[in-house]
């Protein structure tokens, strides 16, 4: 009754035909990826252009200058961003972790403000608690002279730390990045099991045994993680440890540039530097991984707070609100302070003409960032091969350049091609009498320059250095998305872009503008990159208040300064209302 | 496929796809799916049965064109939709008359349910569309929670929406990945009736995919046993049972009992 499918003639095979010629057309789908494979390896090498440049100048000859600095300023450099990031990174992860521990098992007044505010100091970029803290902490600032007059000391007669050396810069640093370490390892206390301690609890282990043998080993990679970025920012560090007067690589870099006027030494510098950031990159990554494997059940029990006395309540607080101070409300009340107290209109209206140009960067740049990413992020899900998974990580490279690195590694191939342009238009003019420049400028072009030191190239700078961070986020809520979302979708008449538009972008929508904040925020901050890359005299906030402190007119831009912080707060604000309330991201029901 | 197939099916029912020579394998040389050939007809229910990993899903993912075969052809309705010729244009899967059931539903998060079912129906005026989606809820019961999001509803409720979704189409084919596995017994039956019942009357061919010998044997018009990407054994369902697998490995035992219970 049953029979053996009907065999297919042998002459006229179509599927012997078919192999062959899919043997042959393998060759072809090497060569000619999918447009979304395409579009992602453009983006992602555009991006990472600054990255491949840097690397690209180990190869070159710096005429000599490498040697120089080897000599001379080198050892300087490496000795103190080593100490710097080392001291940092310890301070950040005993902090952090710490508070985090006090706030998530431990139950005292003010536990829930204290928990939220501890994120407030990532909205001050460090380079303005700098500027605040040896404003209030100088020789003539109010600390000082109030000590003064009420001991009738004079010059000399006391000691007092100054705060414009590298100890200070490791104070400054780490009260303004411990929130990384903070924020992961509450998440990890939060994520683990009750069960756990509990278990260590009537195997008869006290609270704070069982918080060393069960809770931290069980966060130590979350923790590892968020050191990590504590890491990666102090190494990128521009501003403040510019401010302190202390010579590390990131500075190091700036000034070959600027006072060597080697790039190409400064690129090997950069390079350098980018080493190390690889180096914590990689720590970062495997931390991550483990992370996973600790995960435990998604249904878990609560970690029920034990209360706390008098005395412990007292001594959680002061834990707890001692990091608060120093990295949000003293630099934020000092520049507070400066703009009620100089009461000038025009300083209020500068600020605001700056704000402009920063608002402008912001918003071009965070839109633009949502969609690359968005693109980024679903050719790699659609694809899951290599090419694509390389370019994803080929875009979030940036992240992890300092921006003196990236402002360097952008400037060297952007003058180039704007040489090249000059070459031709001249080449042109030369020939057939075209005069390009004129055609476009007018008669007197004010400057040659089309790609240097134009808004387009800060913009640039800004996903190199920022793709990553939206990248980051995106990826994760496109992982939970089922596929068989897509699969649906697909199968009911939806092509890949509709997909994209009517299922992705309204499923993780929140999560998308999320990542656009953070974005924006990060640019409104960011001082190196747009130092070196913007056009002449283009101010934005951050490079205004630079310039002002450098002049030793802080007052002056007191305004500028409140604004970044108010800027910053925002996410901080929207984020924890929002990544609280994650049921729209939710593929599950 | 066999000449039992064809003498049950030719008098009555119209051939809608044909699976030929399929292969395919997601790593080179490791097959999935291995020389498979298979007929469906219309209004007809064809069961694919198989332990897990035997490649009964990427069958159903080939047939709807989300996979490209490495070997063989598919036809739907007689036009070649999957070629592993390169030179054969492969036709994408949002533009075959396939319907798609998924094992987790896939319901989309963010739509209400009647925009679910709305989601499939392109080319028509918003009205047109909000009137047959209406219809086919209410084909399904669940006309009075066309404005609920999915995640109330409960697991039946929403294997129901899903296949409605899935219809909303017109597909000429349907293909079910174990639709009901998810739910209890009592409600697993129900549901099973009002799905093949609507499937039936659509007059749509349906490949559905089950690991339950018993709901294999009970509702399909035709059965196939699949086995480490080959189909092993097919017949009707009271034959299927008695026959020796082709591919000389242990005779397909558990049936027996899956028989039993089935005829009772």
């Amino acid at each position: 009754m049953l029979k053996t499918p009907a065999p297919i003639p042998e002459t006229n095979d179509p599927l012997a035909d078919g192999a062959a010629s899919q043997r042959r057309l393998r060759f072809f789908r090497v060569g000619l990826p999918s447009p979304w494979t395409l579009l992602c390896l453009v983006i992602s090498v555009v991006v990472a252009l600054p990255v491949l440049v840097v690397l690209y100048s180990l190869t070159q000859d710096s005429q000599g200058d490498w040697a120089h600095l080897a000599e001379t300023r080198l050892p300087g450099y490496l000795k103190n961003t080593a100490i710097i990031a080392v001291s940092v990174c310890a301070i950040c992860a005993v902090v952090g972790t710490t508070t985090a521990w006090l706030v998530t098992t431990c139950d005292f007044p003010g536990r829930r403000l204290l928990a939220w505010a501890l994120i407030l100091p990532l909205a001050v970029p460090a380079y303005l608690a700098a500027y605040a803290y040896t404003d209030l902490l100088q020789f003539a600032g109010p600390v000082q002279a109030w000590l003064r007059d009420t001991y009738g000391w004079g010059r000399g007669d006391y000691w007092f730390p100054d705060l414009r050396t590298r100890a200070g810069a490791i104070v400054i640093l780490s009260a303004t990045l411990y929130p990384y370490v903070y924020l992961a390892a509450r998440t990890a206390f939060v994520e683990q099991s009750a069960n756990a301690m509990e278990a260590a609890r009537t195997l008869g282990r006290g609270p704070w045994h069982a918080f060393l043998t069960v809770a931290l080993p069980l966060a130590r990679p979350s923790i590892a993680a968020g050191t990590a970025l504590v890491l990666m920012e102090t190494l990128a560090d521009f501003g403040a440890v510019d401010y302190c007067a202390v010579d590390t690589l990131a500075t190091g870099v700036y000034h070959t540039w600027r006072s060597l006027e080697n790039p190409t030494a400064a690129a090997q510098l950069a390079s350098m530097l980018l080493g190390i950031v690889v180096l914590a990159i990689a720590i970062e990554t495997i931390a991550r991984r483990r992370a996973r494997h600790h995960q435990l059940s998604t249904r878990l029990q609560r970690v029920k707070r034990q209360r706390l006395g008098l005395f412990g309540s007292l001594a959680a607080f002061a834990v707890c609100a001692l990091p608060i101070l120093a990295g949000f409300a003293l630099p934020a009340g000092v520049f507070l302070h400066m703009a009620i107290t100089t009461g000038d209109d025009r300083a209020w209206e500068v600020a605001v003409d700056h704000g402009r140009n920063s608002l402008m960067l912001a918003s071009i740049a965070c839109i633009a960032a949502m969609i690359l990413a968005v693109l980024v992020a679903y050719a790699h899900r659609l694809s899951r091969g290599p090419v694509t998974a390389l370019a994803a990580r080929l875009a979030g490279t940036g992240y992890a350049l300092p921006g003196t690195v990236l402002g360097l590694g952008l400037l060297i191939p952007l003058t180039w091609m704007d040489f090249k342009i000059y070459e031709l238009t001249e080449a042109l003019s030369d020939k057939w009498g075209i005069d390009l420049f004129a055609y476009v400028y007018g008669k007197e072009p004010e400057t040659y320059l089309i790609l240097s030191g134009t808004v387009f190239a800060v913009l640039l700078g800004y996903q190199t250095r920022f793709l990553g961070v939206a990248l980051a986020m995106i990826q994760s809520a496109f992982g939970r998305v089922k596929p068989s979302l897509d699969d649906a979708a697909r199968t009911l008449g939806a092509s890949r872009a509709w997909v994209v538009l009517r299922v992705h972008v309204p499923m993780l929508s929140v999560s998308i503008f999320a990542a656009g904040l953070l974005v924006f925020v990060d640019v409104v901050k960011e001082l190196p990159a747009t130092l070196m890359l913007r056009p002449f005299n283009f101010e934005t906030l951050a490079v205004r208040t630079y310039q002002m402190a450098s002049d030793e007119r802080l007052e002056t831009a007191s305004f500028s300064a409140l604004l970044i912080i108010a800027i910053g707060l925002i996410p901080v604000i929207v984020l924890t209302f929002l990544l609280s309330d994650r049921r729209r991201d939710k593929p599950d029901h | 496929m066999t000449a039992a197939a064809d003498s049950v099916h030719n008098e009555t029912a119209k051939l809608l796809a044909e699976v030929c020579g399929l292969g395919f394998a997601y790593v080179r040389g490791v097959e999935v799916v291995c020389d498979l050939d298979l007929k469906l007809y219309a209004g007809k229910v064809h069961c694919l049965l198989g332990d897990s990993g035997c490649g009964k899903s990427t069958l159903l993912r080939l047939i709807a064109g989300l996979e490209r075969p490495t070997k063989g052809t598919i036809q739907i309705d007689g036009e070649t939709v999957s070629c592993a010729d390169r030179s054969v244009r492969h036709c994408k899967p949002e533009r075959r008359a396939v319907g798609f059931v998924f094992q987790d539903y896939a319901l989309f998060p963010h739509l209400s349910v009647l925009r679910n079912v709305m989601f499939g129906m392109r080319g028509k005026p918003k009205t047109e569309r909000r009137a047959a989606a209406a219809e086919l809820l209410d084909r399904v019961g669940l006309a009075d929670y066309a404005s609920k999001m999915p995640h109330t509803l409960s697991g039946g409720q929403q294997q129901r929406v899903a296949l409605a979704r899935a219809l909303g189409r017109n597909p000429k084919l349907m293909l079910l990945d174990e639709p009901f596995t998810g739910l209890d017994t009592t409600l697993r039956e129900e549901i099973r009736g009002v799905t093949l019942r609507v499937l039936r009357e659509s007059g749509v061919a349906t490949l559905m995919v089950t690991h339950d010998p018993a709901e294999a044997l009970l509702v399909a018009d035709y059965v196939s046993v699949m086995r480490q990407g080959r189909l092993i054994l097919d017949g009707l369902p009271e034959d299927v049972c008695t026959l020796e697998p082709r591919d000389k490995g242990p005779a397909v035992v558990r049936l027996k009992p899956a028989v039993d219970k089935a005829s009772k």
